[in-house]
């Protein structure tokens, strides 16, 4: 009977230890992250040639945040194919575009505000990613040097670049 | 400066002065048949959709086809020979019995030299297009797919340095592929070699009118030079190789030109003033009135026109002959604005016409409004063409081959304008045209 009591004691106090140690092992560790870094280029998988109907329907909700009719785009697209230099019928198209009412585009005080804002904006709306440290750099210098470069341009420059032309 | 010095750079001035004019804008060094061609302009007319040569040149109108006797001319700027008498449908007014009176008072095959019996390399339109325009037989070329070979445009620029707004492709239409035409996928040449292309019924209609007419003025010295700046660090940062989507190489400056040319063209459209045929009711003829306004404007080295009317002949004869009658009138008012209102390109321009194609011996099942038969293309009759020069080195009033000779195959036309431009020797070195071709020079 003796025995049994004191192996029921030794028992728990073997228990006890453990719930100490156990106790003392949850003390908070700190914890060391890493950032994820994209080691990718800053224009990706983008290899996928756009069609001049899907290169007019994106300029325009682009440009006026609305879509464009099927019968619109299909019209617009013959429109480019009659015309031999590709880069020409887009500069054109784009040209018409910045001439009709409803362009949504910053004003200039804005942009020169923010220039920062404004690129990653920009970069985000036509390429559908942020712009690299350099390109945000280059642009910063590059609007800031030239006062006559408006937001305008900037979106028509973007809108005819090759990144522009593929997805 | 002592002697050796002076021999020293004498000799380099000198030869400065000898190598200098031979290197091209696009940097290299002129061909070894050093430009200097017969013309200075030519105008290469894609003829017409499909001609059978019984309507055409062997003037049978009625005879060939539909078990009438009537015979007779009904290209009469073109060939000599009097016009059908009886059953005339072809010409304007209520079931196109007025002809439309001859612009040219003298045809141009008295001007100049005719093949009159040429072989095509294929029945089919684009098959037919491509070989007078990549001088191949193009067994391999798709029917939706771009030129696999040179074109013609490609072999002009690159090997006699021309520019592109001095290269010119106008086309009836944006069907058949044919916008695919103004420059080959060949690795060697390709878009940066390319044409610059119109189908005027299209961009100057009412799509472009809608969509194209409007744009906005860039200033050319402020306001562009910034875009096209941050276009080329965005296309630098960009790390796809573009080669399908880019432009073929008009520069700026060529741009702002082409640019004005369209505003000219649609402020002349709407006004009326556009310098078409005295005839203008079919899409070829308002396509000339078009190609006319590019040559005034542009005075290019070469002009090629693609005119497909004719093809009608699929279900109306009736309608055939009549766009056949319509493709004359377009080359005489061609030939005939040429020599009155563009100065610059008056007496040294070769104009050149081939038809892509013949068409068929015998009739299809289907019969038109005056119980004509009409005919499609895929016999032999069909490889049966003619060919027409006229112009900047061409002799005069002579006929080459006949129906039991035939000489000349469309594939030449590539060496024969070459030749006529000054770059033949370049065409013939890169092996790419199909064996057996020549300049139609050659074959007299």
């Amino acid at each position: 009977m003796a025995r049994t009591s004191l192996s029921t004691i030794g028992r728990q106090i073997g228990l006890s230890v453990l719930c100490v140690l156990l106790l003392g092992a949850c003390r908070k560790e700190p914890i060391y992250e890493l950032n994820t870094i994209d080691l990718r280029a800053p224009s990706p998988n983008k290899d996928q040639l756009k069609t001049n109907e899907e290169y007019v329907a994106i300029l325009h909700a682009n440009l006026f945040q609305t879509a464009l009719s099927a019968n619109e785009v299909y019209q617009l697209a013959q429109c480019i194919e009659s015309i031999g230099d590709k880069e020409l019928a887009r500069e054109v198209i784009i040209s018409n575009f910045m001439n009709k009412p409803g362009v949504q585009i910053p004003t200039d005080a804005g942009m020169r505000a923010d220039i920062d804002t404004f690129t990653k904006a920009t970069y985000n709306r036509f390429l559908v990613r942020d712009p690299s440290e350099a390109e945000l750099t280059w642009f910063r210098n590059y609007i800031t040097a030239d006062p006559y470069v408006t937001p305008e341009l900037i979106y028509f420059s973007f809108a005819l670049s090759d990144e522009y032309l593929f997805y | 400066m002592d002697r050796r010095r002076f021999i020293k750079r004498a000799g380099a001035a000198a030869a400065g002065s000898f190598v200098l004019p031979y290197i091209l804008p696009s940097g290299r060094l002129f061909a070894a048949s050093g430009g200097g061609g017969a013309a200075q302009h030519v105008v290469f007319v894609l003829f017409a959709g499909g001609v059978r040569q019984q309507e055409s040149i062997l003037q049978r109108y009625l005879a060939d086809s539909q078990n009438d006797p009537n015979e007779g001319n009904v290209m009469y700027n073109m060939f000599d020979g009097a016009p059908p008498v009886e059953k005339i449908v072809y010409g304007t007014g209520l079931g196109g019995i007025n002809p439309i009176p001859s612009i040219l008072g003298q045809s141009l095959a008295s001007q100049g030299t005719v093949f009159r019996e040429m072989r095509a390399a294929s029945t089919g339109h684009y098959g037919g297009l491509n070989s007078l325009l990549q001088g191949t037989t193009a067994a391999t070329q798709g029917l939706q797919q771009k030129p696999i070979n040179p074109t013609l445009f490609e072999y002009l620029r690159r090997h006699a340095g021309v520019q592109a707004s001095k290269t010119w492709f106008v086309g009836n239409s944006i069907g058949n592929s044919t916008p695919l035409l103004n420059y080959s996928v060949h690795p060697n040449y390709g878009a940066r070699y390319g044409a610059n292309f119109f189908a005027p019924n299209v961009t100057f209609g009412p799509l472009g009118d809608q969509y194209l007419g409007n744009a906005k003025v860039y200033h050319p010295e402020d306001q562009l030079p910034p875009v096209y700046e941050m276009q080329a660090f965005l296309n630098n940062s960009f790390e796809n190789v573009v080669n399908s989507a880019t432009g073929i190489g008009n520069t700026p400056e060529e741009k702002q030109d082409i640019k004005a040319f369209m505003v000219e063209m649609f402020s002349r459209t709407a006004n009326g003033t556009i310098a078409h045929p005295p005839v203008n009711d079919s899409g070829d003829l308002t396509t000339v009135g078009y190609a006319c306004e590019v040559l005034k404007w542009f005075k290019p080295t070469l002009t090629v026109v693609n005119l497909s009317g004719v093809d009608g002949c699929h279900s109306s004869f009736t309608g055939y002959l009549g766009a056949l009658h319509r493709a004359d009138h377009a080359m005489g008012h061609l030939w005939n604005f040429i020599q009155t209102q563009v100065p610059e390109m008056a007496g040294n321009t070769t104009l050149i016409a081939v038809p892509e194609c013949g068409r068929n011996a015998e009739p299809n099942a289907i019969l038109d409004q005056n119980d004509w038969r009409s005919f499609d293309h895929s016999d032999a009759n069909s490889l049966r063409v003619f060919g027409l020069m006229a112009g900047a080195g061409v002799e005069q009033g002579l006929m080459v081959g006949g129906e039991d000779n035939p000489v000349g195959l469309v594939t030449d036309l590539v060496p024969t304008v070459a030749e006529l431009l000054g770059f033949k020797q370049d065409v013939m070195g890169a092996g790419l045209i199909a064996p057996g071709s020549m300049s139609l020079f050659d074959r007299i």
